[in-house]
Formats: structure tokens, C-alpha cells, sequence
């Protein structure tokens, strides 16, 4: 348990901590269980991501794929679950497949395939991460495989055009929408109040949708009409992303809370000082009325600026 | 097959089944099996539940709409799991492919065609596979997986006859086609079987389904005999 865990993923943009699906997942699931993951955002570096990402890496182990992460924080007992009952268990692999099969097609395609979705969103951002010369090979064979997912899994007869296939995922994927609403109510999380496996699963999912600005979004129009789902995705970022207007997550909490112990030095120090000021202010009278404002004065000004850097 | 047959027994409608070698080609999908009602034909689980609920007979109707949902993501994760981990092991796992696949599905042609349309079989089903990841699964996770969707499933069914209680509906269907055809065919190792007749609810309630709407129904088709000695199997 005290094996330091680090999580390489993409980074986030538009209030995300992260803007692929399964790099959102594995973040939740480890702020749900409490798991303390250093998250390192890929970001123009030559430490170019090979393979699939989100990737854990502890010790020597490394393991790419969400649902094995998540086993693996589990086997450390950092255990979202712990309250479920066997057959919301079995509801959650459940739902969890409905999310595969009817969402993430959809998703795949609004992220990678739409092409003007692609070109002026997705692409740049991508390409902006990731180190030259691979920015322009990456994103294109990311799109490729996107396309080429759809395709084989949907894309058998009767629907025989590019065009059919999609208004099919889409239709799939608004009904998928319909039915998590239906499922989720009006509780806060999916097995009642605190956060489990399916909530991180479809928090991934949902969010990314729900909050990337893209040209053609029809999904996330069909989205927010239902409002218990963005409620849902706002309350998740909220309590346990924390995220400020700039929307850089974990590294803004850690400011947050390095800022805040300055601001408690610097205040005791002021207090001490002040009270020694005092003591001089019992002893030498005449002097006092001058010192003591500017005194006052400084204190003022020393301690309003820490807390006006602070402030978003 | 068997779950398009069990909806339909469900239902209490007649069908008649016939085995034919074209039978991929007839099919409006490319996939089989179908029906063929009137001059209409339908294939495919979920456009024939729907054609079957137009014309008035549906199983679902009793259930609400969280359950409709339960329903469908249970419909979903067998299709996920099971389906996937049925199509791994024909086609992807060499030594099945080799002994039982290849002679199957090419047995109605002549020589060379049966060997190019199943190694153009095997192609195309590699390919999905590597589309969604499984490619780079072995055996023993495959199996694995199987294991936590019958787990997940024999939790859900619990002690009840049915998965929504007592009236059966498109999931027991679905669930007993795929179950009894594990359950059932023969492979070079039994570890799938082995794996599902860990949970004696599943093998009871495909045992019931059986009983209630197969037997007594005498089908003109090839697969009588070879299902009689499929079912001393399953006792």
C-alpha cells in the first residue's frame, strides 16, 4: 500500500481533468476510493506515449488497460465497491457493457471521425500534446482505429453506407442516454450516496461529452436535456475534482493547499509581531500613534496580498 | 439459434426450423439465423423482438422502465462477453480452429471452397477482435471473463425462476440459447462447460427452459439426433 502509484494520462481542457474517456475513468475511480495517485499529464515532453494510455505504473509493475487498473487499486484495497451488494456487482458489469457497446461508438465518433469535429478539435489538441515529430502520425492513426472499431463492430449489413452506420451509433447512443437517466433517477450516485466502479465508468464517458465545446455536438444537445446526468457530472467535478476556472486539477489543489499554510504562517507571524508592537506600545507612549499606523498599515498590506493572489 | 427459438416458444408462436447451407445469403443481414414470415423477413435478435412485438406479443410489457433498462444492459453484457468469448474460441484459439471450426463450417462445400470461405471467415473475426482489444487476450483470460459474466449472472438470477421473477422474458431467452449451446457442444477441452456448470442456478434454469418449452416439439431438422445425444450431456 505505501508503493508510490503513478498514473500517466492525457491532460484535460473546458473544466476536465482529462479528455479521454478512459484516462477519466481510472481518475475518478482512484479520488472515489482514495487511492494517492501522482497523475502525470502528457504534455509535449519526449517522453512520448507508446501504446495505449491511461498507463498505472508502481514499482515495476505496468498496466495499461482501465478495467485491469482498476483491479490492480482494488488488490491494494483502495475499494470503491465495499458496500455493494453481489447483484449490484452483477448490475454494474452489466451496465458497464451497455456503456461499450451503445456509448462509446458514438463517442468514438464524435471525438475522431466527425470530420469537422476532427479537424478543428480534436486534432490540434491532440497534436499540441504530444512531442514532434509523432504529433503527426498519432492523432491520425488514433482516428484510424476509431474508425476502424465502429466499422467492424457495427458496421455489418443491412447498413451498408458510412452514413447508416452512424445515424444508427447515434440513435444507440441517445437510447444508452435514456436508459443510464432512467436508471440513475433522482439519487445522487447510481447505488445510492456514495460513488462505486459504474458511477467512475460512466462519469468518464459522460463528461467528455458533456463538456468539450465541438462544432457538431448533437449528442451533447440530446445530453442535456436530460438534466439528472448533468447533474450528476457537475457534482462529480465539484466534490472531488475541485477544479478551478483555469481547470488544472490536482496540481490547482496542491497550490490551494501549499497557499493556504503560507497564508496561516504568514498570519501568526503578523500576530506575533503585533503583539510585540503591543508590548512596545504599553512602554513608550508618545511614539505609539505613528508606529502604530504604519505598523497597522504594513501588517494590512502584507497580509491582504496573499489572499488576493488566491482568489480566482 | 436457440434463443431466437426459445423467444419464440415464449411467446407461444409455431415456427418450423430449417437448416440450409445458404443460409448467410439469405439472410437480409448476412446474419443467421431468421425468420420468414409471409413475405417478410426479419433477422437478428432485436429487430425480430420488434417485429414480433408489432404484431402483439411481447414478453417485456409487465416490466418498468428501470427494469426495461436492467434488461437491455444484461442483453448487452451477454452479448459483450459470452458472444465474444464463443466467437474467440471457434476462430481465434488455433487448435479448436484447426480440429472442429474448419471441418464445420466448410462441410457443405467441395474442396478448396471450404477452406478459403472459413480461413475468410477466421480473417474477418481476427480482425474484429483486434478492433476491440480482445486480440491480445490468451485462453486463460478469455475464460476468465466468461467466469465473471456467469457469476455476475447467476447473481442476478438468484433464487427466482426467471431473471424478472415469473415471467421469462428476451433475456432468459437470450441467456438459455447461449448457455445451453456452451453447455452442450462439444470442444476439445470442456473448460468453458467446466466453467458454467459451476453455477448450478444457470444449469437448472437452462434445465427448466428446456423442459418447459422443448420437449414434446419435434422439429424436422438434422440437429434432432445430435441434440439427443447433446442431451445427455447436460445430465
Amino acid at each position: 500500500m505505501a508503493a508510490p502509484m503513478e498514473l500517466s494520462c492525457w491532460g484535460g481542457d473546458w473544466g476536465l481533468p482529462s479528455l479521454h474517456p478512459e484516462s477519466l475513468t481510472v481518475m475518478a475511480y482512484a479520488k472515489f476510493s482514495g487511492a494517492p495517485l501522482t497523475v502525470n499529464t502528457i504534455n509535449n515532453s519526449w517522453r512520448a506515449p507508446k501504446g495505449d494510455l491511461p498507463v498505472l505504473v508502481s514499482e515495476d509493475i505496468v498496466i495499461s488497460q482501465p478495467a485491469k487498473i482498476l483491479n490492480f487499486l482494488r488488490k491494494q484495497k483502495y475499494n470503491a465497491d465495499y458496500d455493494l451488494s453481489a447483484k449490484q456487482g452483477a448490475d454494474t458489469l452489466a451496465y458497464i457493457a451497455l456503456l461499450e457497446e451503445k456509448l462509446l461508438p458514438a463517442l468514438l465518433h464524435t471525438f475522431w471521425v466527425e470530420a469537422e469535429n476532427y479537424c478543428s478539435v480534436t486534432k490540434p489538441w491532440f497534436a499540441s500534446r504530444i512531442a514532434f515529430p509523432l504529433r503527426l502520425y498519432l492523432p491520425g492513426k488514433m482516428s484510424r482505429e476509431a474508425l476502424n472499431r465502429i466499422l467492424l463492430t457495427k458496421g455489418g449489413p443491412p447498413l451498408y453506407s458510412l452514413t447508416e452506420v452512424e445515424a444508427q451509433i447515434y440513435r444507440d447512443a441517445k437510447e444508452c442516454l435514456n436508459l443510464l437517466s432512467k436508471r440513475l433517477g433522482t439519487s445522487q450516485f447510481f447505488f445510492g450516496d456514495t460513488p462505486t466502479t459504474l458511477d467512475a465508468f460512466v462519469f468518464g464517458f459522460l463528461a467528455p461529452i458533456y463538456k468539450v465545446c465541438f462544432p457538431r455536438v448533437q449528442l451533447q444537445e440530446h445530453l442535456k436535456q436530460l438534466p439528472n446526468l448533468c447533474r450528476f457530472c457537475d457534482d462529480i467535478l465539484t466534490c472531488y475534482f475541485r477544479l478551478t476556472v483555469s481547470g488544472h486539477s490536482p496540481a490547482g489543489q496542491d497550490t490551494a493547499d501549499a497557499n493556504l499554510q503560507k497564508l496561516t504562517q504568514l498570519v501568526n507571524k503578523e500576530s506575533n509581531l503585533i503583539e510585540k508592537m503591543d508590548d512596545n506600545l504599553r512602554k513608550s507612549p508618545q511614539h505609539a500613534p505613528r508606529k502604530l499606523t504604519t505598523l497597522k498599515l504594513a501588517a494590512g498590506g502584507e497580509e491582504s496580498s496573499p489572499m488576493s493572489r488566491l482568489s480566482p | 439459434t436457440l434463443c431466437f427459438q426459445a423467444f419464440l416458444q415464449m411467446c407461444n408462436l409455431p415456427i418450423r426450423v430449417i437448416c440450409r447451407a445458404n443460409a448467410e445469403y439469405m439472410s437480409p443481414s448476412g446474419k443467421v439465423p431468421f425468420i420468414h414470415v409471409g413475405n417478410q423477413v426479419v433477422s437478428e435478435l432485436g429487430p425480430i423482438v420488434q417485429f414480433v412485438k408489432a404484431k402483439g406479443h411481447s414478453l417485456s410489457d409487465g416490466l418498468d422502465e428501470v427494469q426495461k433498462a436492467e434488461m437491455k444492459a444484461y442483453m448487452e453484457l451477454v452479448n459483450n462477453m459470452l458472444l465474444t468469448a464463443e466467437l474467440y474460441l471457434q476462430w481465434c484459439d488455433d487448435v479448436t480452429v484447426e480440429e472442429i471450426t474448419h471441418p464445420r463450417y466448410g462441410s457443405p462445400y467441395p474442396w478448396p471452397l471450404n477452406r478459403i470461405l472459413s480461413y475468410q471467415k477466421q480473417w474477418e473475426v481476427r480482425r474484429k477482435m483486434k478492433a476491440i482489444g480482445w486480440a491480445g487476450k490468451t485462453l486463460e483470460q478469455v475464460l476468465e471473463d466468461v467466469d465473471q459474466c456467469c457469476h455476475a449472472l447467476s447473481q442476478r438470477l438468484g433464487t427466482q425462476p426467471y431473471f424478472f421473477n415469473k415471467q421469462p422474458t428476451e433475456l432468459d431467452a437470450l441467456v438459455f440459447g447461449h448457455l445451453f449451446t456452451i453447455l452442450t457442444t462439444q470442444l476439445i477441452t470442456d473448460e468453458l462447460s467446466e466453467k458454467v456448470k459451476n453455477y448450478s442456478n444457470l444449469t437448472a434454469f437452462c434445465r427448466r427452459i428446456e423442459q418447459q418449452y422443448f420437449e414434446g416439439h419435434e422439429k424436422d431438422c438434422s440437429t434432432i439426433a445430435a441434440r439427443s445425444s447433446k442431451r445427455s450431456l447436460l445430465r
